[in-house]
């Protein structure tokens, strides 16, 4: 029975053929390789039987020339199934109308849930996240990528060190982490201030200790700036000797500002090459399916020559599978090319502001950077190339413990 | 030729034990109790009602009769019938 396996789905016919000697219709077909069965004699000139949808096209042949009439009495299967669901129109309308409803809803956040921090920084958390438009009832589309998200919230509250931001479905998970600020660890016991750097001290703050330096001493690294170890003379007298000896070192404190020199290299090109955006955008949308892109929104090419592309792929989902179908997104904006020729005198200003901020960011920010000199100043190839020399006003103490022998 | 062949053709299928069927293209006619019958290797179907069947046979007609006869499925050579089966006779030409 294997050769009638499928009919339903590919759907069949019940035919009533009427004439004399009705079954030897039915034997024309099957030389001519139309499969029927269900064969049924109604009457002496009646006869019914099922034939393949698909083999129609035949049957009309086969009957071409005969003496036979042809009714169909019964149309079943699945394409006619289909047919006659499509003619009801509110129904195709109404099934269309709950797939967009499902799909619109599954790509609405529903939730938006803060874990693992203290109510205080969830409230702000949700703040920033209303201001960045991530709230429930918003569009997952509209929205950035998790990681430019978890960027800006850490930009912009700063009591967040670390903050996961998962997107599952249609919730937002966010797992914060709270900065806890540790304090400075300091060398526990006695200890002395020793020079890091080589200087000339312009300022002492010694809060505990003896200072073993003076204000304008040139020191070099690892020179003793404060020292631990205080020696009251006038009470060891009274003492006995053993604890004359057993004086106990303090920790010192303080605070030594010196004079310190760094000698840098900058070079400065003369011409420079940047891009410029103007302002000018335009944002394309395309539907990628698989591989292929179909334009949705914005056709045609901007006026401009010069673009700048920037493409961003937005996910779909139904329920929580991810579609094969995503929403790109392209902005085109357009962009001009500068040429900047500096004068000499401006490539050696703009040298000297970068040798200070680089120097700044690596000292730090309680660093004041005094005075600048320029060594040396060449110009070749095109570049401008300085060595400069800058001095900087800067603690230079450094703790180190006082080894006690024990 | 022919005659020979036809002649060797028996003595193959007892000696060999080939099935006779393929070797004398002779019909093959499965029942199971009184509701089917199943035919392979007919030529054509010549009569078909309520209650007969009549296929040609390269020896004749096979006739079937009985009662409440659906032809199942027919395919080229192969016929299934349901019903209630009386009779299976074989008409030579």
């Amino acid at each position: 029975m294997k050769h009638i396996q499928g009919s339903s789905m590919m759907g069949f016919i019940t035919i009533l053929v009427r004439g004399k000697d009705p079954e030897l219709f039915f034997q024309k077909c099957i030389e001519r390789d139309i499969l029927v069965w269900n064969v049924k004699k109604k009457s002496d000139t009646a006869c019914a039987g099922n034939i393949k949808l698909r083999d129609l096209s035949q049957l009309k042949q086969v009957k071409r020339g005969t003496h036979y009439k042809l009714t169909f009495t019964n149309k079943r299967g699945f394409p006619f199934l289909l047919k006659s669901f499509t003619r009801k129109k509110e129904l195709v309308i109404g099934l269309l109308l709950s797939i967009l409803l499902v799909f619109f809803l599954s790509n609405i956040i529903w939730e938006v849930r803060i874990t693992n921090v203290p109510r205080d920084i969830e409230e702000k958390i949700s703040d920033q996240l209303t201001e960045y438009g991530i709230h429930q009832g918003t569009w997952t589309f509209t929205l950035d990528s998790p990681s430019n998200i978890q960027q800006r919230l850490i930009n912009d509250i700063p009591e967040l060190l670390w903050v996961g931001v998962q997107q599952n479905g249609t919730s937002y998970i966010l797992e914060g982490v709270e900065k806890t600020i540790v304090e400075e660890e300091e060398v526990e016991g006695p200890r002395n201030l020793v020079a890091s750097k080589k200087g000339v001290i312009e300022n002492m703050y010694v809060s505990k200790g003896q200072p073993r330096v003076q204000v304008n001493d040139y020191v070099e690294p690892g020179d003793l700036l404060v020292s631990g170890d205080i020696q009251f003379a006038d009470e060891n007298e009274e003492d006995d000797e053993k604890k004359d000896k057993n004086y106990e070192p303090i920790a010192a404190e303080g605070e030594v500002i010196a004079k310190t020199w760094y000698e840098t290299e900058v070079t400065v090109p003369l011409k420079a090459n940047h891009e410029r955006l103007t302002g000018n955008k335009e944002t394309k949308y395309h539907l990628k399916i698989g591989g292929v892109e179909f334009p949705v929104w914005g056709f045609g090419e901007p006026e401009y020559h010069k673009i700048h592309r920037e493409r961003y792929e937005k996910d779909l989902y139904l329920f929580k599978w991810n579609l094969p179908i995503s929403l790109m997104e392209t902005t085109l904006s357009e962009k001009t090319y500068h040429k900047a020729e500096r004068s000499k005198s401006e490539a050696i200003d703009i040298g000297i502001r970068q040798a200070k901020n680089e120097l700044q960011l690596r000292l730090g920010p309680e660093a004041d950077i005094v005075s600048e000199n320029i060594l040396q100043e060449i110009t070749e190839n095109g570049k401008v190339k300085l060595i400069l020399y800058i001095a900087v006003e800067e603690d230079i103490v450094k703790q180190e413990p006082i080894d006690q022998g024990d | 030729m022919k005659k020979w062949q036809q002649q060797i053709r028996p003595w193959l299928s007892k000696y060999f034990s080939l099935p006779s069927d393929v070797m004398m293209e002779l019909p093959r006619i499965t029942m199971i109790g009184q509701l089917h019958v199943y035919i392979e290797n007919h030529q054509g179907l010549v009569v078909y009602s309520d209650t007969e069947l009549r296929l040609k046979s390269n020896k004749g007609y096979i006739q079937i009769t009985g009662s409440a006869f659906v032809l199942k499925m027919m395919l080229p050579e192969e016929i299934l019938l349901e019903g209630t089966i009386e009779e299976v006779k074989f008409i030579p030409v």
